[in-house]
C-alpha cells in the first residue's frame, strides 16, 4: 500500500513506477485503491488552509528565538525570589516574637523581681533603687542600707531638738565659765 | 516592600504585643497587704509605757545587728491593705501616720506624717521580706523610735 502511495505521490523511480503501473492496470483492487488515494490526495491539496505569516519566515522565526533567549536568561532571578519570599515570611513573624519576648519580659519585670539581678553590691545584695525627699524644714534625714540586714532606714533629725542642744550646750559651757 | 504589607506580615505579633503589655500591665496592678509596727528601743529592762509588749526575738535580733539599743518594744502595730494605684494611711500613733501609695513599677511610695504635717517621702520597689525603717532618737528619754513597713504574703 505504501509504494502504491508513493507511486500517486509521483516518489518512485520509473522503472518502479512503471510496474506499479501494470499492477493498476491488471490488478481491479490496486486500481480502486490507487484511485481512493488520488482522490484524497486531491481533496487535501485543494482544502489544506495555509497559514500565511505577516513578516518573512527568518524575521518570524528569530522572534521565536530571541523570546526563548531572554526566558532563559531571566530565569535565575526568578528562582532566586521565591527563596527570598520564603525566608521574608520566615523572619518577619520570628523578628516580631523576638520583639514581642523581649518587651513581655521586661514589662513583667522578670528580672528586676529577681533579687541577684538587679544592681547589687560587693556583699552581693540587690539594691534597689529609692528616690527621696525630704518634706519638712524641721527635720533633716540620712538614710542608708545596713550591709548586714534586708533593710532600708531613714534616720530623722530634728533640727529644733539639735539646734535645743547646741543652745544647751552653751548655757552649760557659761555655767562652766563663769564658775 | 511596602509599609502596609509589612505590617500585614506582623499582624498578629503586634496583636501578641498588646495583648501581653496589657497583661503584663494587669498582672502588676496588684493589692499590697502591708504590716507598720512603732517599736521603741533602749536599753532599759522594760519600757516606760505599761502597754508596750517586747517584740518577737527574732526581730530584735535583727534590730540589735543595726542599732545600738539591747531591748525593743511594740507600741502599736496597724495591718491593712493599699489598693492596686491606690493609697492608704496606717495610723501608728497621734503625731504619727504612714501613707503608702502603690504605683507602677511595681514600686511604692512611703510617705512620713508627723504632727499631720508631711515630713519625709520615698519611692522605691516593693520587695517581699525588706523592712523600710524610719527612726529618730528621743534624747530626752534615752531611747529611739523605730517605724517598720513590710509587705505581707498575699491571703
Amino acid at each position: 500500500m505504501l509504494k502504491l502511495q508513493a507511486w500517486v505521490d509521483g516518489e518512485l523511480s520509473k522503472p518502479e513506477a512503471a510496474r506499479l503501473a501494470e499492477l493498476v492496470r491488471s490488478d481491479k483492487e490496486a486500481a480502486a485503491l490507487a484511485a481512493e488515494l488520488t482522490m484524497t490526495r486531491g481533496f487535501l491539496a485543494g482544502n489544506e488552509p495555509e497559514f500565511k505569516l505577516p513578516e518573512t519566515r527568518e524575521f518570524y522565526w528569530n522572534k521565536i528565538q530571541r523570546g526563548i533567549e531572554r526566558a532563559g536568561a531571566d530565569a535565575p532571578g526568578r528562582q532566586d525570589l521565591p527563596w527570598l519570599i520564603a525566608l521574608r515570611r520566615f523572619l518577619v513573624p520570628a523578628s516580631g516574637f523576638a520583639l514581642v519576648a523581649f518587651l513581655t519580659v521586661f514589662s513583667i519585670g522578670v528580672f528586676n523581681r529577681n533579687p541577684g539581678a538587679g544592681p547589687s553590691t560587693a556583699d552581693g545584695h540587690y539594691r534597689p533603687l529609692v528616690e527621696e525627699q525630704t518634706l519638712s524644714e524641721h527635720v533633716d534625714t540620712i538614710s542608708y542600707r545596713p550591709r548586714s540586714e534586708n533593710m532600708f532606714v531613714v534616720y530623722i533629725v530634728n533640727k529644733d531638738d539639735a539646734a535645743d542642744d547646741d543652745d544647751n550646750d552653751a548655757e552649760e559651757m557659761d555655767d562652766a565659765v563663769t564658775q | 516592600m511596602s509599609l502596609p504589607r509589612f505590617f500585614r506580615g506582623i499582624r498578629l505579633p503586634l496583636l501578641f504585643l498588646l495583648v501581653s503589655l496589657l497583661g503584663g500591665a494587669v498582672a502588676h496592678a496588684k493589692e499590697l497587704k502591708i504590716e507598720t509596727k512603732l517599736i521603741w528601743g533602749t536599753n532599759e529592762e522594760k519600757s516606760p509605757k505599761k502597754e508596750h509588749e517586747p517584740v518577737d526575738e527574732a526581730t530584735a535580733a535583727k534590730l540589735r545587728k543595726v542599732f545600738k539599743w539591747k531591748n525593743y518594744f511594740v507600741e502599736r502595730k496597724v495591718t491593712g491593705t493599699v489598693p492596686s494605684r491606690g493609697s492608704n494611711q496606717f495610723k501608728l500613733s497621734d503625731k504619727c501616720i504612714i501613707e503608702i501609695t502603690e504605683l507602677e513599677g511595681p514600686k511604692v511610695e512611703v510617705k512620713l506624717i508627723g504632727k499631720g504635717q508631711p515630713v519625709h517621702k520615698a519611692i522605691q520597689e516593693i520587695r517581699k521580706g525588706e523592712w523600710f525603717v524610719y527612726t529618730g532618737d528621743d534624747d530626752k528619754h534615752e531611747c529611739s523610735w523605730f517605724v517598720i513597713i513590710t509587705e505581707l504574703d498575699e491571703k
